[in-house]
């Protein structure tokens, strides 16, 4: 008896130990294999670098969802100078502890990488150095404010960052004519982007603010606080949180008073957050209440009705891909994929360090430039000869000398089935929550 | 004052939910000085049954009670095909630590990659709170209160007054002494490991009711808080995890209305510190100070 269980005691050991480094570097083999068979291949790497794992698991299928319709659309129109491009998984944790030595082992194991979508609110600041030294450009969809006057060459970002982010929110609560709000925001990096400058907008347009409250993210009950807010009277919340959080307090909410609207941000649009809040309040009162404060990409343009098509037609490694077609991160995602695959050409050349020069190339409006809303004209046209500006499913992407780019806001309802603009915010409205 | 109260009544709802989980945690722990670590996965793995039941169409309660012995099952399964052979051989009580934590991060990958990387909820409504003088409380607040009242109750007549509780009490104390004097320690930590699970079970089920929503790391998430909960009240006590229980619930909900909700943990975990400064074997630890691993 004391032999067989030292058997299995060892076995289990070994079992733990192996299912463990399964899991815990099931990003570095995927990444290791997927990089010799595309080596071998000679395609093109571009990591997918989010999480794939724990509470934000659903980050990483989100970028997926903009980079798998772009290497289709990318490779169906003959791939970067001829090679094909490939979209890899890896999966960064979230968390520096894990995301740096994820990071450190992408760029050592992979000598076809040219691209990488990542570097989210969590980890941003602790991976982004790692690539700049590696010369790898990295298209990230962090908001953080440290961001805004970067000096590191190879960050890109396409979407506005938080802290105009936080004014657009104040500016929308303004225009939908509500004088009394209430801010409520998380306490991770990622909602705090927006606090700030949420709170000081609201207070510029002179909105009478009821109530700030920055929340202790994954609580099991938010009871006080949501007395004490509703104690204001708010007429909207200026708001953003994650999922868990979001659900457990407005479910309180509902259950000790009634929940006025909410003035939220493109995280009210992803999937995950949907299903939380429409969970826990009911879909129809979420959908009645919420007002998204996102970047303006109108979707009726070319270039978007491209990514959608190319998106469904990516089911294989995209499941139940319409759940993402109005996600912006993932629209950005796609649009980052775009924008690398273009710079290659224009540069005549795969290789990052010369490419990573030709991005603002295909992007900035110029004279003579030929507007091209798809990878397949941007192509047609530089081999002609021609200067081109990619004005992609977001809209036109003008990186400024950070490599910042922004759009313009808009306020989006979701009904019967698909979000719609309710009205635009101007330029002149966000700069008076921004003091500008 | 009616704040306070409110806090106080608010309080009272979140210690229940812990208390149902800590009282689950320590009675396990105290018999076999495992730290189990993978509590939090048991949570989580019930509450997922409770809610393919209740969508299925089933009343959440009854769905809750099913997935709680399913917990059991899972909790028993776990020692006998996992822990056990590890004790059996010899392994440390840090050497557990390690055994379950690895089984903690399998076991939530495993429940992730069945459901998926999304977030799920019961139907089953709270509904509007009702007024009891300054206190405001749902029907399912008072059910969940009378949960956690009736599984101490329980668990306390049982450590106390059954051959069972006297046996698990002997095993807590002194496991080979408790060997010589013929009580059968296997079957006794089995039972113990099964009532772990239907607590964990039932911890896990009122806990997404209460969150309203909840994803495969939900119950591993909410861990600390209830282990803080039971080194509070005094490792191996089951009384001692409900007033645990109540000091954390309370302390954060008070805080909360008083203070910057932000920081609510902050206090709760200060109030930890300084309660292990004064009794460093908690509130109402009984357990000895010698101690090996039992499977």
């Amino acid at each position: 008896m004391k032999k067989r269980d030292r058997r299995i005691a060892v076995g289990g050991l070994v079992a733990i130990a192996l299912t463990t480094a399964a899991w815990g570097g099931s990003s570095k083999s995927s990444t290791a294999q997927a990089s010799s068979a595309s080596a071998s291949r000679g395609a093109l790497e571009i990591a997918i670098f989010h999480t794939y794992s724990g509470a934000n698991a659903a980050y990483g299928p989100e970028a997926a969802a903009g980079c798998f319709p772009a290497q289709k659309l990318i490779n169906a129109a003959g791939g970067v100078l001829g090679q094909q491009l490939q979209c890899t998984p890896v999966d960064a944790k979230g968390d520096p502890a894990d995301s740096v030595p994820a990071a450190n082992r992408l760029i050592a194991s992979s000598s076809s990488l040219v691209g990488v979508l990542g570097g989210g609110s969590t980890d941003a600041t602790a991976v982004v150095p790692l690539f700049q030294q590696a010369k790898i450009p990295i298209f990230s969809t962090t908001g953080q404010d440290s961001f805004d006057h970067s000096t590191a060459s190879y960050f890109w970002r396409i979407l506005a960052p938080d802290g105009a982010q936080g004014n657009a929110m104040a500016a929308g609560a303004k225009k939908l004519g509500y004088s009394k709000v209430a801010t409520l925001f998380g306490n991770d990096a990622a909602a705090q982007g927006s606090a700030p400058t949420a709170i000081s907008g609201a207070k510029r347009l002179h909105l009478t603010l009821t109530a700030s409250q920055t929340l202790a993210i994954g609580q099991p009950s938010y009871r006080s606080e949501v007395q004490q807010l509703t104690a204001g009277n708010p007429q909207a919340i200026i708001t953003e949180a994650d999922p868990q959080t979001s659900a457990t307090y407005f479910a309180e909410l509902s259950q000790l008073g009634r929940i006025p609207v909410l003035i939220t941000d493109p995280v009210s649009q992803e999937p995950t957050w949907r299903t939380a809040v429409g969970g826990a309040i009911g879909k129809a009162l979420l959908d009645k209440q919420d007002y998204a404060v996102v970047a303006y990409s109108p979707p009726t343009t070319l270039a978007y009705r491209t990514y959608t098509a190319a998106l469904v037609a990516s089911s294989t490694q995209v499941p139940q891909p319409a759940q993402w077609d109005a996600d912006l991160y993932s629209v950005a995602d796609y649009d980052s994929v775009v924008i690398m695959a273009l710079a290659m050409d224009a540069a005549h050349t795969t290789k990052p360090s010369v490419y990573n020069g030709f991005i603002t190339k295909v992007t900035s409006p110029s004279s003579g430039a030929v507007v091209v809303h798809t990878y397949a004209a941007g192509k047609a046209a530089l081999a002609k000869g021609q200067h081109i500006q990619y004005v992609g499913a977001v809209g036109p992407t003008v990186f400024d000398r950070w490599h910042n780019s922004g759009q313009g806001f808009a306020i989006e309802r979701f009904a019967n089935g698909k979000w719609t603009v309710t009205t635009l915010l101007t330029a002149a409205e966000i700069r008076a929550a921004a003091g500008g | 004052m009616e704040v306070f109260i409110s806090a106080v009544g608010f309080g009272v709802v979140t210690a229940s939910l812990l208390a149902i989980s800590a009282v689950g945690f320590t009675l396990q722990f105290s018999v076999t000085n495992v730290l189990n670590l993978a509590f939090g996965s048991v949570m989580t793995g019930s509450g997922f049954i409770a809610y393919g039941l209740n969508s299925s169409g089933m009343n959440i309660w009854l769905a809750m009670i099913i997935a709680a012995l399913c917990g059991g099952v899972i909790s028993v399964l776990m020692n006998t095909l996992l822990y056990g052979p590890f004790v059996r051989h010899g392994m440390t009580l840090f050497g557990m630590v390690i055994v379950t934590i690895s089984t903690a991060v399998i076991s939530d990958h495993i429940i992730e990659a069945a459901v998926g990387p999304s977030f799920f909820s019961y139907n089953a409504p709270a509904g509007k709170a009702l007024h009891f003088a300054d206190f405001l409380l749902t029907r399912q607040d008072l059910t969940i209160i009378g949960i956690a009242a009736l599984v101490t109750l329980v668990t306390q007549l049982t450590l106390q007054h059954t051959r069972l509780g006297k046996s698990m009490r002997g095993l807590s104390v002194n496991a080979s002494l408790a060997r010589a004097c013929g009580i059968p320690t296997r079957r006794v930590v089995t039972l113990a490991w099964f009532g772990s699970g239907v607590m964990a079970g039932l911890g896990g089920v009122a806990l997404f009711l209460e969150t309203s929503t909840f994803s495969a790391t939900t119950g591993s998430d909410f861990l600390i808080v209830i282990i803080a909960a039971a080194v509070v009240g005094g490792i191996g006590s089951a009384r001692g995890a409900v007033l645990g229980a109540l000091v954390v619930g309370i302390v954060t909900e008070v805080g909360a209305a008083y203070w910057d909700p932000q920081l609510k943990d902050v206090l709760a975990f200060a109030v930890l510190i300084v309660v292990l400064l004064v009794r460093p074997q908690g509130l109402f630890s009984q357990l000895s100070t010698e101690r090996v691993v039992v499977g």
